[in-house]
């Protein structure tokens, strides 16, 4: 089964290049510029994982967080941090985020996590309709 | 000194009655559906022999002598370890009960705070709106010649600084009391816990500290809740940042055995006082400045790991240290 995966990030580059080689992987990835975009991406389309930069210009990558944890709290979130914030880190698994990434980022690392996050979305997906 | 309110008494055999039980427990006798032979056993040895002393008595007074040397000892004996036993038993008993109260306490206490929190964040929200409103009519109205808005500007920055401090509580909060369903995955631990340190270590070394990781090659995987694993593990962390002076030093390791999977995080820093041993996990208890914490981190600690069917345990001397040892039973449901 595909992941489906939504990259926030504002740095082009950086989601240009996580495009490339997440497609060599045969993992189609839809990216977003900032945290509004990326709800009004979430509003249409339904995402697995969400791999979101934590400073973005706009909405903060908290916040965004924060909003997607609420509306769509299946959707497991990976945050991105630029340099090891402590107290970001901190906040963002205080939120609910699933796991942090540092930039500049270990591809391995990176997909390694996504897929453990998937996992968790399907185990969650699946405990809550035996639930309902 | 191990806090007790983490130690997990046995629980009594459940094909027991509860009088049997209690026996069982006291004498130290283990009593199978039918064969209590054991406990009676134990009762009616001791008048059985006196019985033969009140009789022997009458035939040689060396053989009564020596019988009767025999059943104090036996007397004796039994007597001790049925103290031992009982306080023991009552030990379990009150380390049983303080767990209990401390998580109703704190299930109590994430209930009222949920509300408020929801409360407060309507409020929160709409002031830091004002503000960013007042901030822009400001910056409009400077474009007018000789118009200086500084002071102004400067209290609307203040205003947006208390709000964010505000918000960080109410998540908190809100965090703190949130119903969480553990979601078991394989996890590889050792590599958690290295995560978690590199989110520290730069802030580590501004202070100098060092952060060593003693983590086995051959550490096992563990079926846990990761997500909410490394927040332990972060809060922990973040603690004995705090606690260390300049040059201090912390070290983060983990080891296994048959039942369990325990993490260490010790550090050099200023220790706990032994009055506020009791303390640490309460919701709200910090020796921070204001602002500084909420003293939520170990009472959110202590409800993960307790969610997670682990123990959460503390070791410290003042001056010299702390060490926080986290249990988690390698298999769901058993015994960390
Ligand atoms: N490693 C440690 N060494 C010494 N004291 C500690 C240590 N960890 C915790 N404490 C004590 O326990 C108190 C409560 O810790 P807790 O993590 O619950 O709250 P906090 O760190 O004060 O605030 P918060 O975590 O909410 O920001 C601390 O204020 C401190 O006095
Ligand atoms: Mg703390």
């Amino acid at each position: 089964m595909d992941i489906r995966i939504l990259l926030v990030d504002d740095e082009v580059d950086f989601v240009e290049t996580m495009v490339k080689r997440f497609g060599i992987r045969k993992m189609p990835l839809d990216s977003a510029k900032s945290g509004q975009e990326a709800l009004d991406e979430m509003a249409v389309r339904e995402y697995d994982v969400v791999i979101l930069d934590v400073r973005m210009p706009g909405m903060d990558g908290l916040e965004t967080l924060k909003q997607i944890r609420e509306r769509w709290p299946l959707t497991e979130v990976i945050m991105l941090t630029g340099h090891a914030s402590l107290e970001a880190g901190m906040q963002g698994m205080n939120l609910g985020a699933y796991d942090y990434v540092l930039k500049p980022t270990d591809f391995d690392d990176l997909l390694d996590k996504v897929r453990k996050a998937f996992e968790r979305k399907q185990l969650n997906a699946k405990a809550h309709k035996q639930g309902a | 000194m191990p806090r007790p309110t983490s130690r997990v008494p046995e629980p009594a055999k459940r094909d027991q009655g509860p009088d049997q039980g209690i026996l069982a427990r006291a004498t130290g006798a283990r009593v199978w559906k039918d064969h209590s032979l054991l406990l009676w056993a134990h009762f009616l040895v001791p008048p059985v022999l006196a019985a033969l002393v009140v009789a022997a008595t009458f035939a040689t007074p060396l053989l009564a002598a020596i019988l009767a040397a025999a059943v104090l000892g036996i007397a004796a004996f039994s007597a001790r370890g049925l103290l031992t036993r009982l306080s023991g038993a009552e030990e379990s008993r009150l380390a049983l009960n303080s767990q209990l109260i401390q998580s109703q306490k704190l299930a109590a206490i994430g209930e009222l705070s949920a509300g408020i929190a929801h409360e407060i964040n309507n409020p929160i929200a709409i002031i830091a709106q004002e503000a960013e409103w007042a901030a822009h009519l400001v910056a409009e109205a400077e474009k007018a010649p000789g118009a200086d808005f500084v002071e102004v500007k400067d209290s609307l920055r203040e205003i947006r600084s208390q709000v964010d401090r505000c918000k960080n509580i109410t998540h908190k909060l809100l965090d703190f009391a949130r119903k969480r369903e553990p979601v078991l995955q394989e996890v590889d631990v050792a590599r958690l816990i290295d995560d978690m340190a590199r989110l520290v270590d730069k802030e580590a070394s501004y202070k100098n500290v060092t952060l060593v990781r003693t983590l086995p090659q051959d550490l096992p995987s563990l079926r846990t809740d990761a997500p909410l694993l490394r927040q332990v593990v972060l809060n922990l962390m973040t603690n004995a940042l705090h606690a260390v002076d300049t040059g201090g030093r912390i070290e983060a390791s983990a080891r296994a055995d048959d039942q369990a999977l325990e993490i260490n995080i010790n550090d050099n820093g200023s220790g706990i006082l032994p009055e506020n041993m009791d303390k640490i996990f309460n919701p709200f208890f910090t020796t921070k400045a204001p602002g500084q914490g909420t003293g939520l981190g170990l009472s959110l600690c202590h409800t993960l790991v307790t969610g997670m069917g682990g123990t959460i345990q503390v070791d410290s001397a003042q001056g010299q240290g702390t060490t926080f040892t986290v249990r988690l039973p390698r298999r769901p449901g058993s015994k960390p």
